[in-house]
């Protein structure tokens, strides 16, 4: 899959300008990056949720999912919740016991933890085939085991379904894990993309290797 | 006092029927004009809380000034519009009990718009972002948001109908409080303070206590059982 060119700029001051990217179906994109680099942005444009500047969709006739950083979780039970995308009870009972929230399976899910509610929402997302998918941080409010749980989950998707995965994360352990690619955003821009072992164990742009430093790699 | 309190109990108790006539006219305006409100406001303050259009700003400040307005400028404008010199005096409407619900409906219908607005803006945004993010239609996306609503809007309803119930002025002036005909319990109470007669007057008070207790007993019974 490939995106357009685009820019998004907010109050005058452009916040991304990014050149053509290759999303490889069946494989997982990391997009790492600082604080205010931009990705969550760029995942919003990609879902449609907003738009570039020049009000263009990016893909057009392509399923995107896209799990936001703070999942909604609607006012009816977890279940519930997990089959309003795909009527599909013994998937739904699937994901559930792989990420270890069958027991709240009856729950209201307003009643959910954080790191609950992100489970919930990670199984949701995973009951409907998309060509592309795009996790916002989808496992940031939980810990190591579900974690661990979440990211067998998304391999095993990405897996049967063929489909992309673009991974926002802030952990570079995780894109270690999970991805196959990395892109690395700075400023709005992106600065290095490649093979995850590659760009993560011989960066060649200065300031990747600086990000990488500073969070321990 | 003791023993106007002790007569208006025997009175509630004797099913007094020029009692039971104003409870019956106050059911009919209360009830309809609340439920009237509800129809209009609640779709009216989805679509403000929801959605982003140009004159949506205007529309909230109008909607702000207009739950600010006192029930008596409300009724003098009802009055000029359907008295004698005004534009509606054909339908003869004045002094009526449809005149005293159309008033209502203008007074309380603002409340619920605010109540939706406030609380559709505050929801919506997020959930919006999830359900576009799953792929789902506007048609589902507004389902959902209806569901979550719930709360809000019978909690809007009760909020409409105990304004409704306690209003005085624009129905005193709409409805000329008319006994056996428009007389509602607080234009009731008015009338009969000022003729001196106490007892019918503080059993109207009671009930209507007892219907404010009654409304907030629900509201809260709800609140536990919605905001799951």
């Amino acid at each position: 899959m490939k995106t357009t060119a685009f820019t998004k700029t907010y109050n005058k001051r452009v916040v991304l300008d990014l050149p053509e990217l290759m999303l490889p179906e069946g494989k997982i994109t990391a997009v790492i990056g600082p604080n205010g680099s931009g990705k969550s942005t760029f995942a919003k444009i990609l879902a449609g949720i907003e738009r570039a500047d020049d009000r263009r969709a990016i893909f057009s006739g392509v399923t995107v999912g896209y799990l936001p950083q703070k999942s909604f979780p609607f006012r009816m039970s977890t279940e519930k919740n997990i089959l309003q995308n795909g009527n599909d009870p013994a998937r739904a009972a699937a994901l559930m016991k792989a990420l270890g929230i069958e027991a709240l399976a009856g729950q209201s899910a307003k009643k959910l933890s954080g790191g609950e509610t992100a489970r919930m929402a990670l199984c949701r997302i995973l009951m409907k085939r998309y060509e592309l998918l795009i996790l916002d941080e989808p496992t940031a409010a939980m810990d190591m085991e579900s974690t661990l749980s979440a990211e067998e989950c998304i391999r095993a998707y990405c897996a049967e379904t063929g489909c992309g995965v673009l991974l926002i994360t802030h952990s570079l352990s995780q894109a270690r894990r999970l991805a196959d690619r990395v892109i690395v955003f700075h400023e709005g821009k992106l600065i290095e993309q490649g093979e995850c072992v590659q760009v993560l164990s011989k960066p060649k742009q200065e300031k990747t290797k600086r990000f990488l430093e500073f969070y321990g790699l | 006092m003791g023993s106007s309190i002790r007569k208006a109990i025997e009175l509630i108790l004797s099913a007094d029927p020029e009692l039971l006539n104003i409870l019956s006219t106050t059911a009919k305006v209360c009830l309809t004009s609340s439920i009237l409100a509800l129809v209009l406001g609640v779709p009216i303050g989805i679509l403000l809380g929801a959605e982003r259009f140009p004159g949506r700003k205007v529309l909230l400040v109008l909607n702000r000034t207009l739950i600010g307005m006192p029930p008596v400028v409300c009724g003098l404008l009802f009055y000029m519009l359907f008295s004698g010199v005004g534009p509606f005096r054909h339908l003869h409407w004045l002094f009526t009990v449809k005149l005293m619900i159309l008033a209502q409906v203008v007074l309380i219908t603002p409340i619920i718009v605010g109540v939706m607005e406030t609380f559709v803006a505050d929801t919506a945004p997020a959930l919006r972002e999830t359900a576009r993010g799953l792929g789902f239609g506007r048609m589902k996306e507004y389902r959902l948001l209806m569901n979550e609503c719930l709360y809000s809007i019978f909690s809007a309803y009760l909020l409409s109908f105990a304004r409704a119930i306690a209003e005085v002025g624009a129905v005193a002036m709409v409805g000329g409080a008319i006994a056996w005909k428009t007389n509602v319990m607080t234009t009731a109470i008015m009338m009969y303070t000022n003729r001196g007669s106490f007892t019918l007057g503080i059993a109207l008070g009671l009930i209507l206590l007892t219907l404010s207790l009654l409304v907030n007993i629900v509201l809260s019974v709800m609140q536990g059982r919605l905001s799951r």
